[in-house]
């Protein structure tokens, strides 16, 4: 459909007679505006698209909840709000403007760039939240990991190595730690021995299940998820589940703790008895040579020839037994005695030496019991100065696609509200309406994209 | 050599204003204002079903084709009555319909390599995933044990 320019009479000239014929009824800005807006819905699109595949596709189970990254799902909707209440003030400014009723319709305008202003603020504070449970867009600030393995535990010691690297510093610098500081410096080392504890398990154990339940354990320690029907059960209940997988493997561990005790009690015993043995060795040997030393002078003949004659049951048959010999093998008797049993107290000591750590470890598993039982929502929760390295299954490709997404949403946001501001000064008459109706085709698209982006990301 | 040969440029000023939109300029305040309406409360159905425990637990599909509608619905009445398209020409067809359809296409051809792939997983990829394969949910019934909660309880 075009619309014709009024035709010009032939007035017989001769000229070539030119028509501008318009394409479309719609003036020129708002045809560019429509083919801009038409590129920004290919670029949404292709965003929000990709997000959708990536969502969907996560392995079942995997994606996170809401709860699980700090979305609050009221305040989408709140800020959804906030966007079509300013879609409806814009629309009204431009009906202001085209009966131009400037004044109202500056009033209209200016509340839609403090709605707009409100929308990104209220965005601000949840990224904010977001930031300060360590989820970023990515690595080297983002906190998350996507499973519990064996990297993920060597993160927490190295988190916690660097919580009591500073804290050393400053004691080292001979400053007073404060009472807080002594508190954290306890709590930093009872979760350096629980983590090395996992990291044992996990390392040395035979059992797949168990090595991987054990680094579970830990990463549920710091930042708990809970899936399927546990999912919405309020706070303390899902802590009870917690506290009671805990415990299991507490009453275990200490099961575990008391046959040590007891193998360690029985070493300790044979091994006492044999030191024992050794002292009373020990003392004979130091008789013996008192003895050899109170002996008078040996005569000098046969006495040379038996006495090298260690050990042999050679006789010479004119000498009677030489004292002196006969004490010298009974030193080495015992001293041969002696060595045996210093043996066996070697074998004992390496008998105890892995018992011994074993048991340290299982006392300081025992330790930090409370500590866990105590922290509700998790490590990361409750010392909010710990932020350590938290597992959240898909968490990373999760954040990425937020903060992308509703960044660029946010900057398109930012952009309109800097075209409201760029207008406000003007006289809004009829004459100006256009550029109004353009401002608002552009900001109702900024919505459109959000009525699409909130139950994507708040509510599936 | 007086006149003009082609453009009457005064003509075309007056065309070159706004819209004329003789159906919502008079009673366009009211239609305006059912739209606002109309998109509260369908925030608040998409709200209420995306915050449904039932829904999510025992048929999470139609959990979000629901929203989804919600949205469509949503868009629909902004493009509709906002963005004035209800009394545009057919020019408004051109642009919107072949975005729709190549954003349509976009998510369907992804789905196959990338929405689908842990379909094709072996028994050695599960291993390194961040959780464990979960067997399929028909298995699941009053009759049969849950698999156990991901609470990484050991054995």
């Amino acid at each position: 459909m075009s619309e014709h320019a009024h035709a010009h009479d032939d007035h017989g000239h001769g000229h070539i007679k030119l028509q501008y014929q318009r394409s479309l009824p719609i003036p020129n800005g708002k045809l560019c505006l429509w083919l801009f807006l038409s590129t920004e819905i290919m670029f949404f699109a292709g965003l929000i698209g990709a997000y959708i595949v990536l969502r969907f596709g996560a392995p079942e189970g995997t994606w996170p909840l809401p709860h699980d990254v700090h979305l609050i799902e009221w305040v989408g909707a709140m800020n959804t709000f906030v966007l079509i209440c300013s879609s409806v003030t814009i629309v009204l400014s431009y009906e202001a403007a085209k009966f131009n009723q400037s004044s109202l319709s500056r009033f209209w305008l200016a509340l839609t760039l403090v709605l707009g202003t409100v929308f990104i603020g209220v965005k601000g504070f949840e990224y904010k939240s977001k930031f300060a449970h360590g989820i970023y867009p990515s690595t080297p600030h983002s906190l998350i990991y996507e499973k519990a393995d064996i990297y993920y535990v060597q993160a927490v010691r190295q988190k916690l190595a660097a919580h009591k690297a500073g804290l050393d510093a400053k004691v080292a610098a001979e400053e007073k730690l404060t009472e807080d500081e002594e508190d954290r410096l306890k709590v930093v080392n009872q979760l350096t021995d629980y983590t090395k504890w996992t990291e044992s398990i996990a390392a040395l154990d035979n059992d797949p299940l168990k090595r991987r339940a054990a680094m579970e354990r830990l990463a549920m320690s710091v930042y708990p998820l809970f899936r399927g029907h546990d999912s919405h059960l309020p706070p303390d209940q899902k802590h009870e589940l917690f506290t009671k997988m805990m415990k299991d493997e507490l009453s275990a561990v200490e099961r575990e703790g008391f046959t040590v005790n007891e193998s360690l009690k029985k070493i300790a015993g044979d091994r006492a008895n044999v030191a024992k043995e050794a002292e009373n060795l020990t003392e004979q040997i130091k008789q013996l040579n008192e003895q050899k030393s109170k002996l008078p002078a040996a005569p000098a003949a046969g006495a040379t020839g038996a006495s090298e004659g260690n050990g042999t049951t050679f006789v010479a048959l004119q000498d009677q037994p030489n004292p002196a010999a006969q004490i010298d093998m009974q030193i080495a008797d015992a001293t041969a005695k002696l060595g045996e049993k210093t043996k066996e107290l070697g074998k004992f000591d390496e008998q105890i030496l892995p018992l011994d750590n074993r048991l340290k470890a299982i006392t300081a598993r025992t330790q930090v019991q409370p500590i866990l039982e105590h922290a509700h929502g998790g490590l990361n929760e409750h010392y909010d100065w710990l932020k350590l390295p938290m597992k959240i299954p898909s968490g990373n490709m999760w954040a990425s696609t937020y903060f992308l997404m509703t960044g660029f949403h946010a900057i398109h946001v930012a952009v309109g509200l800097l075209a409201f501001v760029l207008i406000l000064p003007k006289t809004l008459d009829a004459t100006k309406a256009h550029i109004i109706e353009n401002v608002g085709l552009y900001w109702h698209f900024v919505d459109l994209v959000w009525i699409f982006l909130f139950p994507l990301l708040y509510l599936f | 050599m007086d006149h003009d040969h082609g453009i009457d440029k005064k003509v075309h000023r007056e065309h070159l204003g706004a819209t004329k939109d003789a159906h919502a300029s008079h009673g366009g305040l009211g239609i305006y204002l059912a739209v606002f309406v109309a998109l509260c409360i369908l925030t608040l159905i998409s709200f209420l079903v995306g915050n449904s425990q039932v829904l999510r637990e025992n048929a999470p599909q139609v959990m979000w084709a629901a929203m989804m509608a919600v949205s469509v619905a949503k868009a629909l009445l902004v493009m509709l009555f906002f963005m004035h398209l209800k009394w545009e020409a057919n020019w408004k067809y051109v642009l919107t319909v072949p975005a729709s359809m190549m954003s349509l296409f976009l998510v369907l051809m992804l789905v196959p390599d990338i929405g689908r792939r842990t379909r094709n997983y072996s028994d050695d990829r599960w291993l390194y995933s961040a959780e464990p394969k979960v067997e399929d949910k028909k298995h699941q019934d009053a009759d049969h044990l849950h698999p156990p909660a991901k609470s990484g309880e050991g054995h």
